[in-house]
């Protein structure tokens, strides 16, 4: 369904208002989290799952499609491409490329999950496994994606869809606004506001997450951020700061989606900016999503996602 | 009352913190520091049962502190309160180096509390 369609104009009431958990958890974290196993338990499980899931290099040589010193080649050859291991060792004549997908299956096929890790170490039985797993889904169940279009041709389009998405559900959370999302455009420069909170993404994608505020929007993510009733009164350094907190927040469950998804996100501490009337341009070699966002009545905020190409 | 530092570079989180802390009747806040080097500096100083401390911070970060931390203080208790607490890579570095317990941002008091209780 598209975003700006009709049936989503208030996103606010397809989303469970403020619950005890508001973050993008995985399961272990869930566990510790909530006291229902110790930091010990979930360590001796982490130490059992690092024993037995083989890495892809470690597996290839299990399955005897690979050596040591043909990983060890590849390992070299990476300092100077930006590849991933199995797709180097396919492009090196090492591995055959069926054999490559092979070697992944396995590594599936014979994953020891964190339940089945703290079940093995003793930590819980299956019943009570099978409980808790009920109870993170539900918990999660918030920060299950939904549809979001990007213009044709993006790199990485579902990375950014989920971090969308996730902006969006984060709206609706933690600052508990009522918006309308219309649809994502490219951009070739981005609009001016009166402030705009950016934080730099490095990892798999390279990208600046940026988030435009009105004045009135500033202070009502002041508001929420800080449970003040009111506002007034307080240093534009301590507004600005709230901005960039949500987007610290955003950002942070936007890398632990991202790690379940299987791709490396790290992110670093946000700044502000405060743009020019005529806005700012796109640098060169990146590409501009803008997803605007109203809130209330006339206020404006606006999501731009500079990606390098 | 157990003392608490709190550790993170962004204000209002701070503001946050200080407020559940010292609204808990249990906990004491004794000081802020906003980045890894600063959070070492005060925990001499102030000498805190327990640190809330964040993980991505200019300067020093989170993580960087807490090797050190656990290293020169053998007593106290670091939390991590940070965004990052979902990636699991993150989470299992900081148990690994000897965090309690992480706790992710977005929080609520209640949560908070019960965490630092249970230290």
């Amino acid at each position: 369904m598209p975003v700006n369609s009709g049936a989503r104009i208030f996103r606010h009431h397809t989303i469970t208002t403020r619950g005890s958990d508001m973050a993008v958890k995985f399961f272990g974290q869930f566990l510790v989290e909530k006291g229902l196993v110790s930091r010990e338990s979930i360590l001796a499980a982490i130490d059992l799952q690092e024993q037995k899931n083989l890495k892809l290099g470690e597996m290839g040589v299990s399955m005897g499609y690979i050596t040591q010193a043909d990983i060890d080649r590849a390992h070299n050859a990476q300092f100077s491409k930006d590849m991933k291991l199995g797709d180097l060792l396919v492009e090196m004549g090492i591995l055959a490329l069926n054999q490559l997908q092979e070697i992944i299956t396995r590594q599936k096929e014979t994953h020891l999950y964190i339940g089945e890790a703290l079940v093995l170490v003793g930590a819980l039985n299956s019943e009570q496994l099978q409980q808790h797993l009920n109870e993170f889904k539900l918990d999660q169940a918030p920060y299950v994606s939904d549809k979001i279009e990007l213009p044709a041709g993006v790199a990485n389009s579902k990375t950014w869809e989920m971090t969308a998405d996730l902006t969006y559900k984060m709206i609706t959370r933690v600052l508990d606004l009522q918006f309308r999302a219309e649809k994502c455009q490219t951009v070739n420069q981005l609009g001016s506001n009166f402030m705009m909170a950016a934080l730099d993404f490095s990892g798999d994608v390279e990208a600046r997450y940026i988030l435009s505020v009105s004045a009135e929007v500033q202070k009502m993510v002041a508001k929420a951020i800080l449970r003040e009733e009111s506002v007034e009164g307080e240093s534009v350094e301590i507004l600005e700061d709230t901005v960039m907190e949500f987007i610290n927040v955003v950002c942070g469950n936007v890398a632990a989606k991202a790690s379940q998804m299987g791709q490396v996100i790290n992110i670093n501490p946000p700044v502000t900016i405060h743009p020019p009337a005529a806005g700012l341009p796109v640098p060169e070699g990146h590409t501009a999503l803008c997803f605007p966002i109203h809130v209330g009545e006339g206020e404006k905020m606006e999501l731009f996602l500079l990606i390098r190409q | 009352m157990k003392k608490v530092l709190v550790v993170d570079d962004s204000l209002s989180v701070a503001r946050q913190l200080e407020k559940i802390i010292n609204d808990s009747g249990d906990f004491i806040c004794v000081g802020h520091a906003k980045n890894g080097a600063e959070a070492i500096k005060v925990n001499h100083t102030e000498n805190p049962d327990i640190i809330c401390m964040d993980m991505n911070m200019p300067g020093m970060d989170g993580l960087t502190a807490l090797r050190s931390l656990v290293v020169l203080d053998k007593e106290v208790k670091v939390v991590m309160v940070t965004s990052l607490g979902g990636v699991g890579d993150k989470f299992t570095e900081a148990l690994k180096l000897g965090a309690k317990n992480v706790i992710s941002k977005p929080f609520e008091a209640d949560n908070v509390l019960q965490i630092l209780r249970a230290l």
